[in-house]
């Protein structure tokens, strides 16, 4: 590292923070264009389909359809782009953005490796370091900010379909966003009162995962894991809980009056939303880079178990997705107040009274 | 008629809602693993433009006019057809004819257009039946795409032609002419 660095006349820790922008923008991007495929092909083969296995490279090599998503972006970048002459103009450009931008801010803390030292200094494998004094509070500040994107766009569409699916997912994930902040407090307090005392707040995502060590989070919280679980697709707009897109009821919700890049956009960044949500669920619940009976795995193999779970996660999403049909609207309040609410104050009860029992 | 309702008691593991979930996953998940080791040509999917799909008996495609042994149509223009179609895309135009070489010499009277406009056929089949001499037929063949709409006026020539080659038929390429030069969508 510090050679390298040395060539390319920079300090090590500007080589890795270079290193780690790349890592941290470009590995959910790839991930998410691959979730696109797996989506389809995954899909096809529930359904008892083939899936796209048609587009070939250089018209020979079909490799499973794989070449499908390079054709999907060609497509997207040589069609029309159509904007509607009732739209809000600038809004209408901007929207895309802001669904996009929030979905990859949010991988920013996530540790996805364990930190490993050369020489004297100690590299992380997260964008932002540890101690940076905002830990897991950010992506849920982003995961908020990400409803914007859908609201921006569903509002200078100026369509009664897309205002629609722009008022039912703000409904739906304000209601969510409060289950999942109190099934995360619950991490929190965990954290913060076992593992090894360091200097970290109990809400740094390091921490969280260093204190999983022994046992991952899943099993003393699976009240917690459930309620987050389902409240992160909630936040995504997947299905079961699709209400932005609704098919079926309101044409394509918010995207309905969006085409060629802008959809791509938009689209890519609803998988992009889906590998954050499977790196938070793994980092809170499913032990981070930890492997079972592995003390100590270093950084490669850590890289390599973090990506397996995500994958995993990632896969469970779109699993869920062809299994599940989608909520009616009351329903969907009623899940969310009626019984997340609920199940994750309980949660929280719950921890705060062992904790207090222990104490004692 | 009434309809009677049967209430189905769900036990509280049902009720959890998490537990048919996971069964559902299980079902989808079994499918998945199925798919997931049937070679694609074993699957249910008939993989278009790479296998045809073979039409039942009684499958209404493309028509065709039929003819004799010797070539000649065995239509004589009596319009049962054209009066019979619901979307009334038949047009016929009738020819006194006699060669008393030819199987349809001894009817005298043939048309010297027979045209179907494909676009507003609605395959129903009722010309079909309608015909007194069998000579209009609906065959299972179903590719039926061109680039405008012009190629979609099929005239006496396709209507006798198109498929010639796929049954061993020779193509009649004298008299009488192709309607609309008819350029088949390839695949
Ligand atoms: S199939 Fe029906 S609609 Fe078509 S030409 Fe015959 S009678 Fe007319
Ligand atoms: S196809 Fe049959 S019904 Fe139609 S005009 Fe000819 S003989 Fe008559």
């Amino acid at each position: 590292m510090d050679s390298l660095a040395q060539l390319l006349h920079l300090t090590p820790a500007t080589l890795w923070m270079i290193v780690k922008v790349l890592l941290v923008f470009g590995g959910p991007f790839t991930i998410a264009s691959l979730l696109t495929w797996v989506e389809r092909r995954g899909s096809a083969m529930i359904q008892d389909r083939i899936g796209p296995n048609r587009a070939a490279l250089f018209g020979k090599w079909r490799l499973l359809g794989l070449p499908q998503i390079v054709a999907d972006g060609i497509k997207a970048f040589l069609k029309e782009d159509l904007v509607p002459p009732h739209a809000v103009g600038i809004l209408f450009w901007l929207a895309p953005l802001f669904a996009f931008v929030p979905a990859v801010l949010g991988f920013a803390v996530i540790p996805f490796g364990q930190s490993f030292t050369i020489g004297n200094t100690q590299y992380h494998m997260s964008l932002l370091d540890p101690g940076n004094g905002m830990g897991m509070l950010y992506p849920m500040a982003i995961g908020a900010v990400a409803i914007y994107g859908v609201l921006t766009a569903a509002w200078s569409s100026n369509n009664k379909w897309s205002i629609l699916g722009g008022m039912r997912v703000s409904a739906q994930m304000i209601s969510y966003e409060l289950a999942m902040s109190l099934a995360v407090v619950a991490i929190f307090m965990r954290t913060g009162n076992a593992g090894p005392p360091t200097f970290l707040e109990a809400y740094d995502p390091h921490r969280i995962v260093a204190a999983q060590a022994g046992l991952w989070n899943v099993i003393p919280q699976f009240l917690g894991f459930v309620v987050f679980s389902t409240c992160m697709f909630a936040e995504t707009n997947r299905l079961p809980f699709d209400f932005a897109e609704g098919e079926s009821e309101i044409v394509a919700g918010y995207l309905t009056e969006f085409g060629s890049m802008k959809f791509a956009l938009m689209y890519l960044s609803e998988y992009v939303h889906i590998v954050t949500a499977a790196a938070l669920i793994v980092t809170l619940y499913l032990g981070g880079w930890q492997i079972p009976f592995v003390a100590d795995p270093g950084a490669l193999l850590s890289v390599a178990a973090f990506l397996a779970k995500l994958l995993i996660v990632c896969w469970v999403f779109i699993w869920v997705r062809w299994t599940l049909p989608r909520f009616r609207y009351d329903q969907l309040m009623a899940l969310g107040w009626k019984v997340m609410l609920p199940l994750a104050l309980g949660n929280l009860m719950l921890h705060a009274w062992w904790m207090h029992r222990a104490a004692m | 008629m009434a309809t009677v309702i049967k209430e189905v008691e769900l036990s509280w593991l049902d009720r959890t809602y998490l537990w048919p979930i996971l069964k559902g996953m299980v079902i989808t998940f079994k499918h998945f693993i199925r798919q997931l080791f049937t070679p694609t040509s074993k699957r249910y999917t008939v993989q278009y433009p790479d296998a045809k799909k073979e039409m039942p008996a009684g499958y209404r495609g493309l028509h065709e006019l039929k003819r004799f042994e010797d070539g000649s149509i065995k239509c004589v223009a009596c319009f049962m057809c054209a009066e019979a179609c619901p979307a009334r895309c038949i047009t016929i135009e009738a020819e006194e004819f006699s060669d008393l070489n030819q199987t349809q010499g001894f009817e005298e009277k043939r048309p010297k257009v027979f045209k179907i406009d494909m676009l507003r056929c609605i395959y129903c089949g009722y010309c079909e039946e309608a015909c007194p001499k069998d000579a209009i037929w609906l065959r299972t063949d179903y590719e039926l795409s061109a680039y405008d709409r012009l190629e979609m006026q099929f005239g006496k020539w396709d209507l006798m032609n198109t498929y010639a080659k796929k049954d061993g038929k020779p193509e009649i390429s004298t008299d009488p002419k192709p309607a609309v030069p008819h350029k088949p969508v390839e695949m």
